[in-house]
């Protein structure tokens, strides 16, 4: 059986990737894909440390919450992205500062 | 009538009570509520309504209040010089009628005494009369305003107020305690203040209205403090309570006097201050300053009777409150309310004479308030101002009567008063209607100088006008001379004395004496101010009602074109004008008016004349309700209704009071019925020559010279004040205690020679060159400490700093998702942080007998490492989880313990990384120590 720290190791990582690409990309559409990486980072977490829980299954159940969740925030975002692309014909998160200052 | 009374109203739940207040309540509430919308007539009727009712009811708890007293009516036959001639006397017992609305709420006292504050009400016989006199007098004079106030626009608005004041002021005399009797002082203040300011788009008027509240407020001040010494020291605010512990006033005990110096009796020592040397034991004096509980409760309570009652130095609010409607002037400023002070003292007359130099001190106020506003009286040239001054003064006999403890004197006067003053007004407001048809000009209509000869237009006016006239100067039988002449008797007879004065001085505690001068000094003072009412009371009729119309002059055409040119026509009516500089033309003049002469003045209508027919009626006849002169003439005389109507009220009092011998008590009664009977003859006799004979052709050079006298007076008052304190300590008139009322007589000189320069008149002057400055400067001080401080500085360094902040922030707010979510990402990172790293904190829990328990805070995976000895080695090497010690301590020993803790994150991630970030070991030490205890040395009584 492959030991619980190695998916720690996986989720630490999927998650750091997620988040420097949220911080550094400037399309929001990878942007949106990068918070999709860290939320399932979690999820991995979530699942992998539900194994070492012989009596319940929560960490499982709110992984399946996570994945709904990120289904609406998906939906939202993709509507931002495309109500902002209709305003200022254009995906980059540094273009859009409409409420700068 | 009675049985039914009696049988309806038992004496200890008397609800009449209730309907006699209720019904001019139940008025206001309609005519303020709905009166707008049912018009004049349904107001009339309201408030005539339920008045009158009011009056009747009240009528019906006299008949009540009388078979009461008749209930405990004893005989008895008293044998007079040497048994020769026996004869009954008839004896009152203190009967009251008595109803309570509600409990109201519960104070305690020293002691854990519970104090009831009930709003509970009753009538005895000094209320019976006050009653009679407000309802009755107050349901003419509501007939009269019906009429008077006819083309008001707001009539429903003055009723609601008038009916209001009418209530108040039976719930202050009704009261059957201190609090509830505020109530209707604050009621009747509050009244006088919507009405003073009736007609309120007047500035002055208005002015005016501000100046009589505030006044009012300083007494009210000294009221509360009255009524917060008496529970404290009498532990009671109603009137049996404060009476039966009244002699705790006198208690000679250091505990119940009052520390005027040192406050509260502490003791001053040198102070210093990091070596700098603060002398402050030179102001402890030898003796502490003090006062007797019963002084400062007759002080505090008489400051209050001061403003109420337009006393000195309280009086200015007064003659400006004559900007009301003349039916306040005359219900409100003149009949009844400004009686509220004499009734209070005459009410707390048991209070009062506890302490002698207080009563002593009341006397002289009124005296000099008598005089004074006797000569202020002189030189007015507004027929209400005179009347105003005179109520002023004619308070101040009242406050003589009761000061000198000639209580039944005094109310009898307020009694008198009421009619003559109210008739008085009434015939005033009923000239300056006449007037004003013609004048239509509100200071013009009111002014002497444009009447004359009136009593030609208006004969039923002049008859009650000059009945009362009558009455107030003097004029033997009628009310006012017999009431005025028992206070000047008294004056000259009476001496407080203290009445427990034999006990006092046997216990070897000293009992100030008033020196005998002062009944002198009283006496003649009432004396002089009785001739000056005399003089100036017929000035004015002659004045007004003799003569010829001078009214005619104003508004001729002719005088129109002379003067529509220089545009100052309306300043400048008569060859006499504005002598005297009242400063009350206010340019409120109605130029178009010249050209408009109004028909000649006519007689009122007889809602107007009834009322005044009435209280001329009564101004004449009231007196025989209690002819003490009669008594002094023929001894055997005894029908003094109000004596003995009233002996039981004031019998505690009486004891306040010391007689002369019954020789030399008769023979200076002589002597002040011949000289208040001189002082009527002269007076009037002046004024006759003045403005009859010589038909005022010296009216110029009077107002001139009256006007020098009347300002210089105003010194002349701090001179006497000064000068009498140096009398009564004139063993030690030149030490340096008696700086202050020498100062007061430099001062009064300085101030009358001023006062002459500037031809001002009363203490107006005084007040506005001292505390008015003295306010307006302390506003100056603080608009530009508000300007300078507040606004300039602390206002713009806080703008300041926001816009700084502002500015450095708005740099970070670029807009950029990225840059908002790194912020995010760092800000977490630190909130987490401090989450993560452990932090050391330790309480100690003592167990007793040495035992102590040292407990680190609770964390997310601590784990703790102990050393029992700060400096030694740990108890584990290893961090454990548990999170407490137990130590133990001998006597007289202490400890230090420390405590590292660790969380299961450093625990896990030995990493250099990880240690930097979050220090290794965070430490708490935490020091106890048990005290010796001294066991205690028993004391053996020895085996037997």
């Amino acid at each position: 059986m492959i030991p619980v720290e190695y998916y720690v190791a996986l989720s630490a990582i999927l998650f750091t990737i997620g988040g420097i690409g949220f911080l550094v990309r400037r399309n929001v559409i990878v942007t949106l894909m990068s918070i999709e990486i860290m939320l399932n980072a979690v999820n991995v977490a979530f699942v992998a440390f539900n194994r070492s829980r012989f009596d319940n299954h929560t960490g499982q159940i709110f992984g399946f919450f996570l994945i709904a969740a990120e289904a609406a925030e998906v939906a939202v975002g993709l509507a931002i992205v495309l109500s902002l692309f209709r305003v200022r014909r254009t995906v980059r998160s540094d273009e859009a500062d409409l409420l700068k200052n | 009538m009675k049985d039914l009374l009696s049988s309806l109203f038992p004496a200890n739940d008397f609800s009449l009570i209730a309907v006699v207040m209720a019904l001019p309540l139940l008025g206001a509430f309609v005519n303020g509520v709905f009166g707008r919308r049912l018009g004049k007539d349904a107001v009339r009727l309201m408030t005539l309504a339920v008045t009158g009712a009011s009056f009747a009811a009240a009528i019906a708890t006299f008949i009540a209040l009388d078979s009461a007293v008749a209930g405990t009516r004893t005989t008895e036959m008293v044998t007079e010089h040497g048994g020769a001639a026996a004869h009954e006397v008839v004896k009152h017992g203190h009967a009251k009628l008595v109803w309570t609305a509600w409990e109201w709420m519960r104070t305690s006292g020293l002691r854990d005494v519970s104090i009831p504050i009930d709003l509970k009400f009753s009538v005895d016989a000094l209320s019976g009369v006050m009653m009679l006199v407000v309802t009755g007098v107050g349901f003419l004079i509501h007939v009269y305003a019906s009429s008077y106030m006819e083309k008001d626009k707001a009539y429903w608005r003055f009723f609601c107020y008038l009916n209001l004041f009418v209530f108040s002021m039976l719930v202050l005399i009704l009261a059957d305690n201190l609090p509830v009797l505020f109530i209707g002082w604050e009621g009747v203040g509050l009244c006088s203040y919507l009405l003073i300011g009736f007609w309120y788009d007047k500035t002055p008027n208005a002015a005016a209205g501000k100046k009589a509240f505030i006044a009012n407020r300083i007494g009210d001040f000294g009221l509360l403090c009255g009524m917060f010494l008496l529970v404290y020291y009498t532990g009671a605010l109603d009137w049996t309570g404060i009476a039966n512990g009244a002699q705790n006033l006198v208690s000679p005990s250091d505990a119940a006097q009052v520390h005027l110096w040192p406050i509260g009796g502490g003791q001053f020592q040198d102070a210093s201050f990091g070596g700098l040397r603060v002398p402050l034991s030179w102001l402890q004096p030898n003796k502490a300053w003090t006062i007797t509980g019963a002084t400062a409760v007759s002080l505090a309570l008489f400051l209050g009777c001061t403003g109420k009652s337009a006393q000195l130095p309280l009086y200015v609010w007064l003659p400006d409150a004559m900007a009301g409607p003349t039916p306040v002037s005359a219900l409100i400023h003149a009949a009844t309310m400004v009686t509220a002070g004499v009734y209070l003292i005459c009410r707390l007359s048991f209070v009062f004479v506890l302490s002698p130099p207080v009563m002593m001190m009341i006397a002289f106020t009124g005296a000099l308030t008598a005089l004074f506003a006797a000569i202020l009286a002189l030189v007015q040239n507004d027929i209400k101002k005179v009347l105003a001054y005179s109520t002023v003064s004619q308070l101040g006999f009242m406050f003589l009567g009761v000061g000198v403890g000639a209580f039944t004197a005094g109310f009898f006067h307020v009694f008198t008063h009421a009619f003559f003053k109210a008739c008085l007004f009434l015939g005033a407001g009923s000239v300056i209607h006449a007037m004003h048809v013609r004048v239509h000009d509100d200071d013009r209509s009111q002014d002497m100088r444009n009447m004359g000869g009136l009593r030609k237009f208006m004969p039923l006016t002049f008859g009650t006008f000059v009945a009362s006239t009558l009455a107030i100067i003097g004029f033997p039988l009628t009310s006012g001379f017999f009431s005025k002449d028992e206070i000047l008797a008294h004056a000259l007879v009476n001496t407080p004395v203290n009445p427990y004065a034999a006990q006092l001085t046997a216990r070897h505690i000293d009992v100030w004496q008033a020196p005998g001068w002062m009944s002198w000094m009283l006496w003649g003072m009432g004396v002089v101010a009785a001739t000056l009412t005399a003089f100036y009371m017929c000035r004015a009729v002659f004045m007004t009602f003799f003569g010829d119309f001078r009214g005619w002059t104003i508004g001729r055409p002719s005088q129109v074109l002379a003067k529509s040119g220089k545009h100052s026509a309306a300043d400048d009516d008569g060859p006499a004008d504005h002598e005297a500089g009242e400063g009350d033309h206010d340019g409120h003049h109605h130029e178009e008016d010249l050209s408009m002469p109004g028909p000649p003045p006519a007689e009122s209508p007889r809602a107007v004349t009834i009322p005044l027919i009435i209280l001329g009626t009564a101004a004449i006849v009231a007196g025989l309700f209690n002819p003490g002169m009669i008594k002094m003439i023929s001894p055997h005389f005894d029908f003094l209704p109000m004596d003995n109507w009233l002996e039981p009220v004031f019998e505690e009092a009486s004891k306040g009071v010391r007689l002369p011998e019954e020789h030399t008590m008769h023979s200076r009664e002589w002597i002040s019925t011949v000289a208040a009977f001189l002082a009527f003859a002269v007076g009037t006799y002046v004024a006759y020559w003045a403005y009859v004979v010589q038909k005022g052709k010296h009216e110029v050079a009077y107002l001139s010279g009256a006007t020098k006298l009347a300002a210089g007076f105003s010194g002349v008052l701090f001179v006497v004040l000064g000068g009498v304190i140096l009398g009564v300590n004139a063993k030690e008139a030149f030490t340096v205690h008696m700086i202050v009322p020498w100062a007061l007589v430099l001062g009064g000189i300085w101030l009358a020679y001023h006062c002459v320069k500037e031809r001002a008149v009363g203490l107006d002057y005084v007040y506005d060159r001292s505390i008015v400055v003295g306010v307006d400067a302390l506003a100056d001080t603080a608009a530009s400490v508000d300007q300078g401080l507040v606004d300039f500085i602390i206002a713009r360094l806080t703008a300041l700093i926001v816009a700084a902040l502002g500015t450095v922030l708005r740099v970070v707010q670029n807009g950029v998702v990225h840059v908002y979510a790194a912020m995010m990402v760092l800000g977490l990172a630190i909130v987490g942080w401090f989450f993560i790293q452990p932090h050391a904190d330790a309480t100690v829990a003592d167990l007793g007998n040495g035992d102590y328990v040292v407990s680190a805070a609770p964390g997310t995976g601590y784990g703790y490492r102990w050393f029992p000895d700060a400096k030694g080695a740990p108890q584990n090497e290893k961090f454990g989880p548990g999170d407490s010690l137990k130590v133990h301590l001998d006597e007289g020993t202490s400890k230090t313990v420390k405590v590292e803790v660790k969380n299961s994150f450093s625990n896990a991630l030995d990493l250099p990384v990880v240690r930097w970030l979050f220090p290794p070991t965070p430490a708490k030490e935490v020091t106890m120590s048990r005290p010796k205890v001294e066991k205690p040395v028993k004391l053996e009584l020895g085996e037997r």
